[in-house]
């Protein structure tokens, strides 16, 4: 009987000790843990998806459709709403062409100009050229844990690596403690300022991820200006030609 | 003698017919003379106005930012410091130097965002080499100093903005980061010059380094010099560049506003144009007018062989007519191009007018003056006089080469 107690006692302590340590393993997890978790859940090899983006400036709204594809580091876009239908972006490492079918004519977005908001969005051109993995390019700190929309995250602050080129100084994201997906982000320019914040409106989870489906971009240097993104439809891994990522696919 | 005689004397007899042409050849002359003066005004004004508030005389620059100097890039700058002010002052000829970091930018006013250069200079080293002090509406360059921003007039009523409100410039570093340089406007100017009104935001040079992360980096040198030794300084500068081995590079203005001088270019080959179609209208108007004559003439014509006049005698009679036409024509074109030249050089026009040239390059507002080119008078008088002589001598010989017999009863 004695003996059969100290077994149930020591399989007892056992079970708690799993749970406890489990519990403080994943307690402590690093901010680079958690930015990584992150980055595996969100990061896509190979993807097409469907798209509507709907800008709204000061009571204007304005709806765009399109169709995106990815390649690890490539990207293309091509719009399918009627005013812009035709026009097409390219991403090829870290240059960024656009087609306009009406002038027939392949332009180079370099310089000041991937500034400027994309298509007329608050998502920069910059925005879209950023597809590192975020761990390569910031160093991260877990400041806090906190809620968004009712889901307990994790709060991480991402200050640029020095000598990397990221367009953000500094980033504060909220991340779901369970799911692994940025729920929020606040970008920062050097100075400090908050330049934009992004809020995951809708998430869903595909293929055994969770990934976000509708998000909404406001630039806080800008009044009554936000844009919303919708992902309609997406395809993890499809087969993609490599040529489907060249300057001749554009026209 | 006779020859001329009969010709002066045909050149009265048909007197509206041949005021006609004069006055044709007239308002063609008076067309040339026109728009070559204000062609010319535009391209003087230009220049100037690149000079006085782009370039100024020489630019000093890294050769290789240079070339990408349009891109606004911020590799490649240039090491600003009292050694180097010092080596280029040294050059005789120098009256100003000017170091200026120039870069893009986004200016936000809360509403709207709009895509800028900016320029952050020092204001005593800018007023060396700028004129842009005696241009403004409010506040003044000193505002650099109290670490504010200078803006133009158009970009002002662009982006809704009045003095003492505050912008935000959103700017990429060095490194390409987002950076924003936070300023109130401290003066707002109205230069000659639309591309100062249109896009540039003049801030302190120190302010726009820091926040670029650019150490003590510009992007140009804008050096002033005493008049007539533009030359001397960029060979002298040269000089010292290369015993120095200084990885810096001298430019004439031409070559900083190489766009303009382009369309200078393209300007010249136009009023080529207009000096073809000018003389066309002339030679269309002279052979016209000695057809007319010799067919109204016929009869006299063969009169006139009958009597022994030679066929040469006949085609310097109709040539000495043409050629009269051409000289009155051609006075009374330098006439009317003398008078309107003339309002043009001391009056000029709105160019606003015929709405915003500044989206052509052409880095003029306001009024347009005309300029004076004496030879232009005389080479369009010399040239229409010598059309006038060509141009009369197939239809003169056609004219004379009629049978005498046919000519006489040609009704």
């Amino acid at each position: 009987m004695q003996k059969k107690t100290k077994k149930l006692l020591i399989a007892m302590i056992s079970i708690f000790l799993f749970i406890t340590l489990t519990g403080v393993v994943l307690s402590q997890m690093t901010a680079e843990d958690i930015i990584q978790r992150r980055d595996d859940n969100e990061y896509i090899h190979t993807s097409r998806a469907e798209a509507t983006m709907i800008i709204s400036q000061g009571g204007r709204r304005i709806e765009k459709t399109m169709i995106m594809y990815s390649l690890e580091k490539d990207g293309l876009v091509e719009f399918t709403n009627p005013g812009d239908r035709g026009t097409k972006y390219l991403k090829r490492d870290d240059n960024l062409w656009m087609f306009f079918p009406d002038a027939e004519d392949i332009v180079k977005i370099s310089g000041h100009m991937l500034e400027q908001g994309f298509m007329g969005s608050d998502f920069s051109y910059q925005d879209m050229m950023e597809s590192d993995k975020l761990t390569e390019l910031y160093s991260f700190t877990l400041l806090e844990e906190d809620t968004f929309n009712d889901r307990p995250c994790y709060v991480l602050e991402a200050i640029a690596v020095p000598g990397k080129k990221v367009s953000y100084y500094r980033r504060v994201s909220w991340i779901d403690k369970e799911r692994f997906v940025g729920l929020k982000e606040e970008l920062y320019a050097e100075s400090g300022r908050l330049l934009k914040t992004s809020e995951v409106q809708e998430i869903e989870e595909i293929e055994g991820r969770w990934l976000p489906v509708q998000i909404i971009m406001e630039n806080k240097l800008r009044k009554d200006t936000y844009t919303q993104f919708i992902i309609n439809e997406i395809e993890l891994n499809p087969e993609l030609d490599e040529d489907l990522f060249s300057l001749q696919s554009l026209r | 003698m006779f020859s001329i005689r009969l010709a002066l004397k045909n050149l009265f007899r048909q007197k509206r017919r041949n005021l006609i042409t004069i006055f044709v050849i007239a308002f063609a002359f008076f067309g040339y003379l026109f728009v070559e003066s204000i062609m010319n005004g535009m391209e003087e004004m230009s220049f100037d106005n690149i000079r006085a508030f782009e370039t100024g005389d020489i630019q000093i620059a890294n050769s290789e930012y240079w070339e990408e100097r349009e891109e606004l890039p911020l590799e490649n700058l240039i090491h600003w410091n009292n050694e180097l002010e010092e080596t280029i002052r040294q050059n005789q000829g120098v009256t100003g130097v000017s170091p200026e970091l120039k870069f893009s930018a986004n200016l936000n006013n809360g509403i709207d965002e709009m895509g800028v250069i900016g320029v952050g200079a020092i204001p005593e080293r800018y007023n060396e080499v700028f004129q842009t002090k005696d241009y403004f509406i409010e506040g003044s360059l000193s505002a650099l100093d109290e670490n504010k921003a200078v803006i133009g007039k158009r970009l002002a009523e662009l982006m809704d903005l009045e003095i003492n409100d505050y912008i935000i410039l959103l700017v990429r570093t060095k490194e390409d980061t987002f950076n924003t340089i936070d300023v109130e406007i401290g003066g707002i100017i109205r230069t000659p010059n639309p591309m100062l009104n249109n896009s540039i935001v003049l801030l302190p040079l120190e302010l726009v380094q820091q926040r670029l992360n650019v150490d003590n980096g510009i992007t140009m040198i804008s050096l002033k010099t005493a008049p007539n030794q533009e030359e001397t300084v960029i060979h002298s500068l040269r000089n010292k560049i290369d015993e120095q081995n200084l990885p810096i590079s001298v430019y004439s203005w031409r070559e900083s506003a190489a766009n303009v001088i382009a369309l200078s270019t393209t300007k010249k080959s136009g009023i080529g144009s207009i000096m073809s179609v000018v003389l066309l209208i002339g030679m269309v108007g002279i052979i016209n007018n000695v057809i007319l004559s010799a067919l109204e003439r016929t009869s006299e014509i063969g009169m006139m062989k009958a009597m022994g006049m030679k066929e040469w005698e006949i085609v310097f009679v109709f040539m000495v007519e043409a050629t009269g036409i051409g000289i009155l024509g051609g006075l009374a074109g330098c006439l009317l191009g003398f008078l309107g030249v003339y309002w043009l050089v001391n009056n000029g026009f709105y160019l606003e007018f015929f709405g915003d040239w500044s989206q052509y390059g052409i880095p003029i507002v306001d009024r347009i003056y005309g300029v004076w080119n004496y030879p232009a008078f005389g080479y369009i008088f010399i040239m229409g006089v010598f059309v006038a002589l060509l141009s009369s001598i197939i239809p003169a010989y056609w004219a004379a080469h009629k049978d005498p017999v046919e000519a006489i009863y040609h009704r």
